[in-house]
């Protein structure tokens, strides 16, 4: 019996070995990939308004309802998600829209998009903002000439300019913001789970022992 | 296999609600004090679990392992996928604390399903029906939660065979791959720790 006991002690040293490894490949996969919630991002360019919708492992959500409801809850339209889990449609009415994605599984996830980033038909603004004044100063006042005065029509065009190319440029920018919800689960997420499920066994274990004593 | 929020109906939320609770009393009182350490790691488990996807098929599924739940503790699986859940919800935002009641017991049911149909099999002395015993639990688990899942969505209007079909496709991957994960477990167990199979059955 003696001389089995080493044998036995190295097999097991070696399963516990294994299943360390298994663990810490379990939690190396699991740092990476997450599954199992949808997110819907939503953004305004132009007159239209832009839906992305994937899992929460990166995936995207295909051939999913999307409906898009006023402020006061009627339904507007809806649609279905292309093979890139994108959805797009012509900005319907001018007030807060909010878009609800049903990924199948029951799966669901909604986003407002405030009537402040709307703009109904091109060029046209929104409510909120101040009218384009009839004279801006702009040209020819260090040199003393008299200041050529911009027409309302001169002044909306030189907005829709530079809001297009805002837009262009704020593109990348609006596709980082909407990024890292998708990987929002960290390992110290993980580990503080584990932690609590730890620590609620040790309330149990504490009011046990109260009262078997 | 998380529904999230706004997706069913209060009546079908206040039933799982009251169904969880009620398997909550039971699994509670069948807790040995001996068992409660063995309880919180398997919770651990499966909290983790979830975070494992299975990138075969179509869809975006991860593991569950409500099977080996089931086949190691028996009634108290029922709490401990309660608060795996909660922490799941809280923390990872899967599902949502509103359908807690239902994703638990949509989780937790199946497993003491398979608990009665195959632990008493998977003790036994033969090999062969042990191991068969083992990876049908964990299969059919999976299968019982899709079902579940598809079930409780079908009170929202949709019709069972077809979120059903669609569900079980899902996972028929991860049916696969908790079979064998379940077999592995118990088969290791069986081995090293038999008593930790012969516990459950002390206390009934």
């Amino acid at each position: 019996m003696p001389k089995d006991s080493p044998r036995k002690g190295n097999r097991l040293s070696r399963i516990s070995w294994s299943m360390i490894f298994l663990f810490a490949v379990m939690c190396a996969s699991a740092s990476r990939t997450s599954a199992h919630r949808v997110i819907l991002f939503a953004y305004a360019e132009g007159d239209r308004v832009f839906t992305e919708s994937y899992f929460s492992d990166g995936k995207r959500c295909q051939d999913s309802r999307i409906e898009v409801f006023d402020s006061f809850g009627n339904k507007l339209l809806e649609g279905k998600t292309d093979r890139n889990g994108q959805f797009s449609f012509p900005t319907p009415q001018k007030t807060d829209l909010r878009i609800v994605l049903t990924a199948s599984m029951g799966h669901k996830d909604e986003y407002m998009i405030p009537a402040g980033e709307l703009r109904g038909e091109a060029g046209e603004r929104s409510p909120g903002s101040e009218p384009p004044k009839a004279a801006k100063k702009v040209f020819g006042a260090e040199n003393g000439s008299p200041a050529r005065q911009l027409t309302p029509h001169e002044v909306q065009q030189i907005r829709m300019v530079v809001e297009e190319a805002l837009n262009e440029k704020l593109k990348p920018v609006m596709r980082l913001l909407s990024k890292p919800q998708s990987e929002g689960i960290s390992f110290v997420q993980v580990m503080g789970g584990i932690g609590f499920i730890f620590g609620i066994m040790g309330i149990i274990l504490y009011f046990r022992s109260r009262r078997g004593s | 296999m998380h529904i999230s929020e706004g997706v069913l109906s209060a009546p079908v939320l206040v039933t799982g609600v009251a169904l969880t609770a009620a398997g909550c009393g039971v699994g509670l009182r069948k807790l040995d004090y001996d068992r409660v350490p063995q309880v919180a790691i398997l919770t651990s488990a499966f909290f983790v679990a979830s975070l494992i996807h299975v990138p075969i098929g179509p869809s975006s599924v991860h593991l569950v392992l409500n099977g080996l739940m089931g086949l190691l503790l028996g009634w108290p699986a029922f709490p401990a996928i309660l608060i795996a859940l909660f922490l799941q919800a809280l923390l990872f935002q899967f599902g949502g604390i509103t359908t807690l009641g239902v994703n638990a017991f949509n989780m937790a049911f199946p497993a003491i399903i398979c608990f009665y149909l195959f632990a008493y099999a998977v003790k036994r002395k033969h090999n062969l029906i042990s191991m068969g015993a083992a990876f049908a639990c964990g299969f059919l688990a999976i299968l019982l939660g899709c079902l579940m899942v598809a079930l409780s969505l079908t009170f929202t209007g949709d019709p069972f065979v077809g979120i059903a079909k669609v569900v079980v496709i899902a996972h028929l991957p991860v049916m696969i791959i908790e079979g064998l994960i379940t077999l592995f477990s118990a088969g290791f167990l069986k081995k090293l720790k038999p008593e930790l199979l012969e516990a459950i059955h002390a206390k009934r």
